[in-house]
């Protein structure tokens, strides 16, 4: 009883912080927590097939850029075209790109899985940099409106960075929550389990296939969404930015190094990637090498990740305490 | 009519120059994944690398030759250290922290080449004894440093072939590349004979890389168009297959040479959507037997 | 009635001929076993019937479908159930919880999205009852993982069991176990497969005698005899192929 009231409160608590933040930290912050949660919303689809499903993605770029580009090319071609059918047409294009690739991606795992998915990557990718008349190749699409939020009575202009803040941090929330929810159903138990042993889950009458390529689609399409988020924040989307294998990589990266084997690490993790940034980029412009060598060290001693250094020290503690009583 | 002849003729030796090349970087690369099942997200890093140490053994003697021999055992010195210390670590945990850690390798090189040789472009001239053009016939004159690059390759590979064929390393290789539980259960060393193959491999690849940076000139962004060409080559030509290897680096390397006279913005496209059909259809490649 | 036919299977494995002309019938209800000296083709025939290798020649019929090209995910949805020699649990997951995928299942709730798989009542009863069946309930929240390995066969066992299925096929149940595990596992298969079909391949000669109705002796991919346990201590050419090296 209490304790379901104490989490109320802690939720409120976190809601007022979330509406307050802006406001105390300044549009520069603002907008880097923006990015932040775009990351660990891409992380965290990203996670939804690597520690949840066992599948790892090198070109989940193809779902992010296909999403941005949908959104960029309708906000510069139709006239008016609302926000939400931004949101809309950048989660029907990842949808439709996953509902293509996933009856191949299926059928592999493993490394075969990561390289064909870098293959599917690289190919969009370079379909995007040749036909610079639609996608305007490196230099990108830019310069496009970005529309208001209609709320009946008032309209709601999202260029301003604090506006932006509190759009993105519905459309990414639902989204996150959404996964969350989804690992808890039946559907997401059949999930862990392929990841521990697809052979069992076809011998208990799961048809192991389908519900890979359904996660897939699950987590391409949420990553399209993602994609559209950016399309309207940067009000640019170029080949660098949105299909490159770095696309892909930094938010595993940001998963990894979070800890694939729980929810929220891949949320911590893509935290953890933007307070190195800011605090080696006081001291270097290298910020990538101090990046990759803190994800060589957790792939080698932390495979959980951060997540999962917490629990080795809390079991650790709990020892030490039971020791001396 | 002759000189169309001749383009033809100039464009083909282009795409054996490339191909042979590509087969150099990535005959490493297919080596690597048959004997340890490792798909080296970094080996075009070593090729890189090499490249950086061919400047920097360059700038303290002024040899090209002398940089030839030394930077890639350099490449391959880096290449056993991250075999001994990094790879061996996480070999029980599976293939996915493998790849893994192969990528947060070529960030870490990446990165650290920035720091030691900038971003800009890093020139180095042709030694002045391979300066110049031959005459091969019917108008073509050719540079003789590329035609260089195809003698050298030949010789690495028959000295390849000789290891390959003719020593006990070779065939203890040959035979784990088709079935790896074999070796170890002949007794036979595997961690000391897997830092040999992944010292090999990034060697290889660093010989093309100092070959290729006259070509290419030196930059951070060099191992980029070589590493997805070279994981191209080896997806096609089927993971673990020499051979397969072989013929689709030539393969690539005159789609390139041709492709840029022709379709110059379709040759990646067709690149890539060339592997994907390949894997769709038959993801052990044309001339793999073993699935990834 | 045969709830489980296997008709004139042979199977070759690159020109090696590992099974010759098997036609086996499993009658339902009873607790039919398999054995044979190793190399006999017991594995082969496991597979054959539901491990997904198709028999160059023969059919393989369980309640009178043609399963000889089944899937995995379709023997199950036929009423089957397996275990596996190499113990083939999640290893990261509960033993409620790996029960739990059996019986989320066997109700056809595989793609559910919009129910929490915690707050599905009946199906955690129904989970824990099995649990107790197994022995297993003070076990219930320990992962896989942290299993003795005695426990982690019955998880094992109890994964096939789990779908009440119409026939269960056992791939060595008792592999690897110490003398007292064995006679523990026995004991519960005995008691959880009354009145079903079930087939077993087994080494252990104990364990067959003393779980199985009717044995067929496999011998160089050939079926040397079937009959009760105590027709095959006493048939000759059995004895003389198999339990003579034995020393039974």
């Amino acid at each position: 009883m209490s304790g379901k009231l104490k989490l109320t409160i802690y939720w409120l608590i976190g809601l007022i912080i979330v509406i307050i933040l802006p406001h105390v930290i300044g549009i520069v912050y603002t907008n880097v927590l923006v990015t932040f949660m775009m990351d660990a919303v891409f992380a965290l689809s990203i996670n939804l097939l690597l520690g949840f499903t066992g599948l790892l993605s090198f070109g989940h770029a193809m779902f992010f850029g296909i999403g941005a580009y949908a959104a960029a090319l309708s906000l510069t071609h139709i006239q008016g075209f609302p926000l939400i059918g931004v949101i809309f047409i950048s989660a029907i294009s990842a949808l439709l790109l996953a509902c293509i690739v996933a009856p191949l991606l299926a059928r592999v795992t493993g490394t075969a899985f990561a390289m064909l998915t870098l293959a599917f990557g690289q190919l969009l990718y370079v379909i995007c940099l040749k036909f610079r008349e639609i996608t305007g190749g490196e230099d990108g699409i830019a310069g496009y409106d970005t529309p208001p939020i209609h709320l009946g009575f008032t309209n709601v202009d999202i260029t301003d960075p604090t506006n932006f803040y509190y759009f993105a941090f519905v459309v990414l929330g639902l989204l996150a929550f959404f996964m969350w929810w989804l690992v808890k159903t039946p559907f997401g138990s059949v999930m862990i389990s392929i990841r521990d042993n697809a052979q069992r889950v076809e011998y208990l009458g799961y048809r192991v296939k389908h519900s890979k390529a359904l996660v897939l689609i699950i987590s391409g399409t949420v990553t399209g969404i993602v994609g559209g988020v950016y399309a309207l924040f940067h009000n640019l989307v170029s080949t660098d930015g949105v299909l490159t294998i770095f696309v892909s990589f930094y938010p595993l990266m940001g998963a990894y190094i979070g800890g694939i084997a729980s929810f929220f690490g891949p949320i911590f993790g893509a935290g953890l990637l933007h307070v190195f940034d800011e605090l080696t980029s006081r001291y270097t412009e290298r910020v990538d090498l101090v990046n990759g060598l803190i994800f060589i060290l957790v792939v080698m001693y932390a495979p959980y990740g951060a997540v999962g250094l917490w629990w080795s020290i809390k079991a650790w503690l709990f020892k030490s305490k039971l020791q001396k009583a | 009519m002759s000189s169309v002849v001749g383009m033809y003729i100039t464009q083909g030796i282009h795409g054996l120059v490339y191909g042979m090349l590509l087969f150099l970087v990535s005959s490493g690369l297919t080596l690597i994944f048959g004997m340890m099942g490792i798909l080296n997200l970094a080996h075009a890093s070593f090729f890189m690398l090499a490249a950086y140490f061919c400047y920097a053994v360059l700038q303290v003697t002024g040899s090209f030759w002398t940089a030839l021999i030394i930077a890639p055992v350099f490449a391959a010195f880096f290449g056993v250290l991250a075999e001994r210390f990094l790879l061996r670590k996480v070999h029980a945990s599976g293939h996915i922290a493998e790849l893994l850690l192969t990528l947060g390798m070529s960030l870490v090189i990446l990165e650290a080449v920035k720091v030691f040789w900038g971003t800009e472009s890093l020139i180095i001239t042709v030694p002045e004894s391979l300066t110049g053009l031959v005459n091969l016939g019917l108008d073509i004159n050719y540079p003789i440093y590329r035609l260089f690059i195809i003698v050298i390759a030949c010789v690495t590979l028959i000295f390849m072939a000789l290891i390959l064929f003719k020593t006990r390393l070779g065939k203890i290789v040959r035979a784990s590349v088709t079935n790896p539980q074999m070796v170890s259960a002949l007794g036979i060393n595997t961690p000391v004979v897997f830092m040999l193959v992944f010292g090999i491999g990034t060697w290889l690849a660093g010989i093309a890389g100092v070959c290729a940076a006259p070509l290419l000139t030196v930059f951070p962004g060099m191992a980029d168009q070589m590493g997805m060409d070279c994981f191209v080559v080896v997806v096609t030509g089927g993971l673990g297959s020499l051979l397969g290897a072989f013929i689709a680096a030539l393969g690539i390397g005159e789609l390139n040479a041709f492709g840029v006279q022709f379709v110059p913005r379709l040759v990646p496209v067709i690149t890539f959507g060339f592997m994907v059909i390949v894997l769709a259809i038959k993801p052990t490649g044309f001339f793999g037997e073993r699935e990834a | 009635m045969n709830i489980l036919e296997t008709r004139g299977i042979y199977f070759d494995y690159k020109g090696l001929e590992v099974l010759f002309d098997i036609s086996l019938q499993v009658e339902k209800g009873e607790r039919h076993a398999v054995i044979g000296p190793n190399g006999a083709g017991k594995t082969t025939l496991f597979n054959v019937i539901i491990g997904g290798l198709i028999p160059s020649r023969g059919k393989v019929i369980f309640k009178e479908h043609d399963i000889t090209h089944a899937t995995p995910h379709e023997l199950f949805r036929h009423g089957i159930g397996r275990s596996f020699q190499l113990t083939s649990t999640f290893a990261r997951q509960t033993a409620f919880q790996n029960i739990r995928s059996v019986v989320l299942s066997r109700r056809g709730i595989r793609f559910n999205m919009w129910r929490r798989v915690d707050n599905l009542g009946d199906i955690t009863n129904e989970t824990d009852e099995i649990l107790k069946k197994l022995n297993l309930f003070n076990e219930r929240n320990f992962p896989a993982s942290a299993l003795s390995y005695g426990k982690n066969r019955s998880l094992e066992f109890g994964m096939a069991i789990a779908s009440d299925p119409d026939l269960i096929m056992l791939d060595e149940p008792t592999a690897g176990m110490s003398r007292d595990e064995t006679h523990d596992a026995v004991n519960l298969i005995r008691n959880l497969s009354e009145g079903k079909t079930m087939v077993i391949i087994e080494h252990d000669m104990d364990v067959v005698f003393s779980l199985a109705d009717r044995i067929t002796v496999l011998h160089h991919g050939e079926i040397l005899a079937t009959g009760a346990p105590e027709d095959i201590k006493n048939n000759q050419q059995v004895r003389d192929a198999y339990l003579g090296e034995t020393e039974v």
